[in-house]
């Protein structure tokens, strides 16, 4: 059985045309999966642990189980706007292994009673939604999708839809919106959109990363997978490493894996001559990492232990020659240029701390603006609409608490 | 002049809106198409747009205005769209930005003169392990020191 | 229903109903603004977080549901510090130029600065710049700086009147609120933008800069301009004598009325106030007659009264005519039907009312005034009035109203008026017909009495006096039962009436319409 789950495929020439893929034994997933009861595969997924890789960590199989039995078309949402800076393992799954992605797809569509799924991309993505589009187009040829797929008389649409530029639509309710023609504002919850979704539809919504797994988890078992990760974390991670370390890159990782051994081990450690001062380790919007906390294991429940969070496995390593006011700098500026504007700590918060940011890195700050950026994104964290407000606060407050005396010696 | 679509693209757009069970989910879908075709989004593209989907110009407004890769101006034949954000900044973007800033003798939000650039700043483009990098249309370049800007934009006709 | 408490007050309410109307009414008002009643909980000001014991965050007042057994603070530490925060954000982008907003007094930013607020603006930076003072629509004065992003606006254009003039353009702390290029909010509810903006950025221009609203007396009442009596309140001021100012209406809003006009009213209704105050009659005027002295109404209720005995008489009662309108009230028409039609068997009693004109899809009817279905059902048959119809034989003309001008052209009025020896006119307004009347009595119009009208769906909708008539003004349910106390077959009968809830009474008693309606 193969070490990686979803990486496997990756340095394979031609594994995103479909006759490569099923050369090496893609599509088999799908073809067993149509011959079990859409009760099957639910068990299987709620035993393997699977948490969804987007950033939230929410058990894919528990979330597809939300959706009511009603009498109402049902819709998948792939969240491919992948967004949160640091992250790029989606673009990695989709242009290297689309099909793998789609047989996800084909799969959950199935275990839900879904007929139509739409691939929400990010609209920088431009040549990875061509690829997609062909991947799709060829397992329609191959009666993958479409009507009556593999004679099991179950149906599927899919198609590619492309974002323009906006980070909030990979937030779930902004990307309805988003996908319905609309701004790509949150939305209000409850209703969560596994009852009231899409075009007001019971609709899943999960990530590349997490829907890519699938395939894997039906071949092997829930076991096979869990045994990969911790028992209630199932599987692997696609790390991705960027900043100051030698090798950036993604690297497919069991859950659990230490950052400090992705770090110096995976990534070749740091960049030459360079000293680690912090890390974020989940995409921006984790809280940083001292050099001295990286010693810990890459998995939801020790990051929330140590204050910060996985989200979306995204490392970000900065050296002891980056102020971290530049830093600061580049997550305010960052949040604030993608705040929807919809709700007020979010709208006016992000853009005040931001002008306070830019107004220090000039030479023009206090103590007291340190301390004004702590009491705004404490205002923000927790009373906004949607978990932007959160994401932004976090690591505001974790670089104020954890290099207050460097902020300080740079005004 | 009103913009119009030709009947090729007409077929691309019927196509498109087939694939929802609401027209006006395919706005996006459109209005990539409408900047593709026209270059940017004028007003004239919103009513079209518009039309098309049987709802009020202003709603396309509502929408362009919202998403940053939505150009409501003519823009350069190359838009050199910079990541400006945390990984590619850590690895020198804000010096190439300068060095593009001087080589093309404009600022961040302008065209060139002769309309061959448009220089942009953007947030995070997705492709951090190739820092810095930046995008030229929708062509990704990474690992970016000033002699390869040299090279790729000389290599731009 | 579910038991809750909210600050520890407990509550008995419905299941279903959101914490913030539960607190309402428990008497708890929660601070809010994005929030109208009107539109479904949109949750983006942020306003009405509130603690609920057992939740780890704050949650919203205007979207969250009770469930039983739920404990809600409203006024907790963390509660008011969160509500701080928001008006912190909120004020630090706003221009802060109360003294010189129109909204001021009326705005619900200031009244929450002022009472969850009150501190040292903290913000050192430079505030966006916007759009400011731009002409959206017919009256309507719009500021981006002063906009909280509430979306009531843009909501009330897309819901309600689904017109869309408004939208939101660009994102984040660029966000703003405006009208496509130049195409203006052009629809007959604009008036209703600046009423639901719960701050300065839209304004009205009818209003603004005219007078403060803290000057102004508040009074509800129902708009008579169409036939769907929508609720509204009537704003005015009470004048300042030492000044010479005169009292006068200066704004309507319209009022809830989930059963009639739920919360909007129309341009028409809520623009078209001048008639309150504008060329009103406040004394009774003799034209043709030789009265030496200033008559009161007691002077022409005996003269009438003369008049009509002489015609009882000489059994001449079929030579009165009675022109009627249908702005009086459900009480006025029912005496008049009392006096001279069960009383006296007039038989030429007709209508002139003010034509109909176009109706929309909403509130405004093709009807023009008030009280029309309930003429109807007072068993009015509402002929209307013609030249030949007046004038043939007639001794004793009494016309209510001057909407006898609109129906019949000036020449033909004048021609058949001339016919007639006494005419006597009941009406609130100075107008050209006056001069063809011998006897002209001002009366007060619908916000200077009491009764009620029936609406088009034959609702019955009571109102009160706001302020006093003008002058010499009297209602006509008073006259009428003045003269029906005078001339009446019962005397003792019409003496019962007065208030306009007595003849109410008498009317349930004796109209079943009326009674089943009630």
């Amino acid at each position: 059985m193969a070490e990686k789950v979803l990486t496997q495929h990756f340095g394979l020439k031609n594994v995103y045309q479909i006759d490569e893929y099923i050369k090496q034994g893609g599509y088999e997933a799908v073809k067993k999966a149509l011959k079990l009861k859409p009760e099957e595969i639910l068990e299987e997924m709620k035993k393997a642990n699977l948490r969804g890789r987007g950033g939230a960590g929410f058990p894919a199989g528990v979330k597809w189980g939300f959706v009511p039995k009603v009498d109402k078309p049902k819709y998948l949402c792939v969240n491919a706007d992948e967004g949160e800076p640091g992250t790029f393992k989606d673009r990695y799954i989709m242009s290297h292994n689309p099909h793998m992605l789609l047989e996800g797809i084909i799969i959950t569509s199935y275990c839900v009673g879904i007929h139509s799924a739409y691939i929400y991309i990010r609209g920088e993505y431009e040549a990875v939604a061509l690829r997609l589009e062909e991947a799709i187009s060829e397992a329609y040829d191959k009666g993958y999708l479409g009507k009556n797929i593999l004679n099991s008389g179950f149906d599927l649409d899919v198609s590619v839809h492309r974002g323009a530029g906006a980070y909030i639509c990979g937030e779930e309710t902004a990307l309805l919106e988003s996908l319905e023609g609309k701004r790509g504002n949150p939305r209000l919850k409850p209703p969560f959109p596994a009852s009231v979704g899409l075009f007001q539809c019971p609709t899943v919504i999960n990530n590349v990363e997490t829907l890519s797994n699938i395939p894997q988890i039906i071949l092997n078992g829930a076991d096979w997978f869990t045994g990969k990760g911790l028992p209630k974390d199932g599987g692997t991670r696609i790390f991705g490493v960027s900043g100051m370390v030698e090798k950036p890159g993604i690297y497919e990782l069991p859950i659990g894996t230490n950052l400090k051994d992705i770090i110096n081990k995976h990534a070749g450690g740091m960049k030459q001559g360079k000293k680690l001062k912090a890390v974020i380790p989940g995409g921006m919007s984790a809280p940083v990492l001292k050099a001295d906390e990286i010693d810990i294991p890459m998995d939801f429940d020790s990051l929330v232990n140590a204050e910060s969070m996985l989200g979306s496995a995204a490392i970000i390593v900065i050296d002891t020659g980056t102020s971290m006011l530049d830093v600061l700098k580049a997550v305010t500026k960052f949040y604030s240029h993608e705040s929807c504007g919809l709700c007020t700590p979010c709208r006016i918060g992000t853009s005040w701390i931001n002008k306070i940011v830019k107004r220090m890195a000039e030479g023009k700050g206090s103590k007291k603006d340190i301390d004004d950026i702590v009491r705004l994104a404490s205002n923000i964290l927790g009373k906004t609409l949607c978990p932007l407000g959160d994401a932004a606060a976090m690591p505001i407050l974790s670089i104020a608490k954890k290099f207050r005396k460097e902020l300080e010696s740079r005004l | 002049m009103s913009p119009e679509f030709s009947g090729k693209v007409r077929k691309e757009i019927d196509r498109i809106i087939a694939r929802y069970p609401q027209k006006e989910a395919a706005i996006l879908p459109l209005l990539h198409l409408t900047q593709q075709e026209f270059g940017f989004i004028s007003p004239e593209s919103e009513k079209l747009v518009a039309g098309i989907l049987g709802i009020k110009p202003i709603q396309v407004r509502e929408v362009v205005t919202f998403y940053t890769m939505l150009n409501r101006e003519p823009i350069g034949k190359y838009h050199i769209q910079v990541c400006s954000n945390l990984s590619c900044s850590l690895l020198g973007a804000e010096k190439l930005t300068d060095y593009l800033k001087e080589k093309l003798s404009i600022e961040p939000g302008q065209t060139s003169e002769d309309k061959k650039f448009t220089l942009s700043l953007v947030e995070c483009i997705g492709a951090c392990e190739q820092a810095p990098c930046m995008m030229i249309n929708f062509d990704y370049h990474g690992n970016l020191d000033k002699k390869k800007i040299d090279k790729i934009l000389d290599g731009l006709e | 229903m579910v038991k809750i408490h909210i600050d520890k007050k407990p509550i008995d309410v419905e299941e279903g109903t959101t914490v913030l109307k539960a607190a309402e009414t428990a008497g708890i008002s929660i601070p809010h603004l994005c929030y109208h009643d009107a539109f479904p909980p949109e949750g983006s000001c942020r306003m009405c977080l509130v603690e609920i014991e057992g939740l780890p965050k704050l949650e919203l007042a205007c979207s969250t549901q009770v469930r039983d057994g739920m404990k809600v603070f409203t006024k907790s530490e963390k509660v008011v510090e969160a509500r701080k925060g928001v008006l912190e954000f909120l004020l630090a982008e706003h221009p802060l130029d109360c003294p010189i907003c129109d909204k001021a007094g009326d705005c619900k930013l200031q009244d929450y600065y002022d009472e969850y607020g009150l501190f040292e603006s903290q913000f050192r930076e430079s505030k966006e710049k916007r759009e400011k003072k731009d002409k959206i629509g017919k009256s309507l004065i719009h500021d981006e700086e002063r906009c909280i992003l509430c979306r009531r606006c843009v909501r009330f254009l897309r819901e309600i009147t689904e017109t869309q003039e408004l939208g939101v353009f660009e994102r984040g702390i660029h966000s703003r609120v405006n009208i496509y290029d130049l195409t203006p909010v052009d629809n007959n509810y604009s008036g209703n933008l600046a009423q639901i903006c719960p701050v300065g950025a839209i304004t009205d221009e009818d209003f603004r800069f005219k007078t403060r609203s803290w000057f102004l007396k508040k009074g509800e009442s129902i708009c008579p301009l169409c036939s769907r009596g929508c609720s509204i309140t009537i704003e005015y001021h009470p004048g300042f004598s030492h000044f010479g100012v005169p009292s006068r209406v200066y704004r309507i809003q319209s009022r809830e009325n989930q059963e009639v006009n739920g919360f909007w009213i129309c341009d028409m209704g809520r623009y078209g106030y001048s008639y309150l105050s504008e060329n009103r009659l406040d004394k009774i005027v003799i034209n043709n007659k030789e009265w030496n002295i200033q008559p009161t109404w007691e002077d022409v209720s005996y003269f009438i009264n003369q008049q009509l005995k002489k015609l009882d008489e000489g059994k001449k009662t079929s030579q009165t005519v009675l022109i009627l309108n249908t702005w009086l009230s459900n009480e006025e028409l029912f005496l008049i039907h009392k006096i001279f039609k069960n009383d006296q068997n007039l038989e030429r009693i007709f209508f002139a009312d003010r034509p109909q004109a176009e109706k929309d899809d909403f509130l405004l009817t093709a009807e023009r005034t008030p009280n029309k279905k309930g003429a109807l059902e007072m068993g009015f048959d509402m002929k209307p009035a013609n030249p030949g119809a007046l004038s043939d034989k007639t001794d004793l003309l009494l016309a209510f109203g001057s909407f006898l001008a609109e129906q019949i052209s000036a020449a033909d009025l004048k021609k058949a008026l001339e016919k007639i020896e006494t005419k006597v006119l009941f009406t609130s307004h100075e107008n050209e017909l006056n001069s063809l009347f011998d006897i002209v009595l001002p009366t007060a119009l619908i916000p200077e009495k009491g009764g009620s009208l029936t609406n088009i769906d034959g609702k019955i909708q009571k109102f009160s006096p706001v302020f006093e008539p003008p002058g010499d003004s009297l209602p006509e349910w008073m006259m009428l039962a003045d003269l029906g106390r005078k001339f009446g077959i019962n005397s003792s009968f019409y003496g019962e009436f007065k208030t306009p809830e007595t003849i109410a009474k008498e009317i349930e008693n004796e109209v079943p319409f009326f009674r089943e309606q009630k």
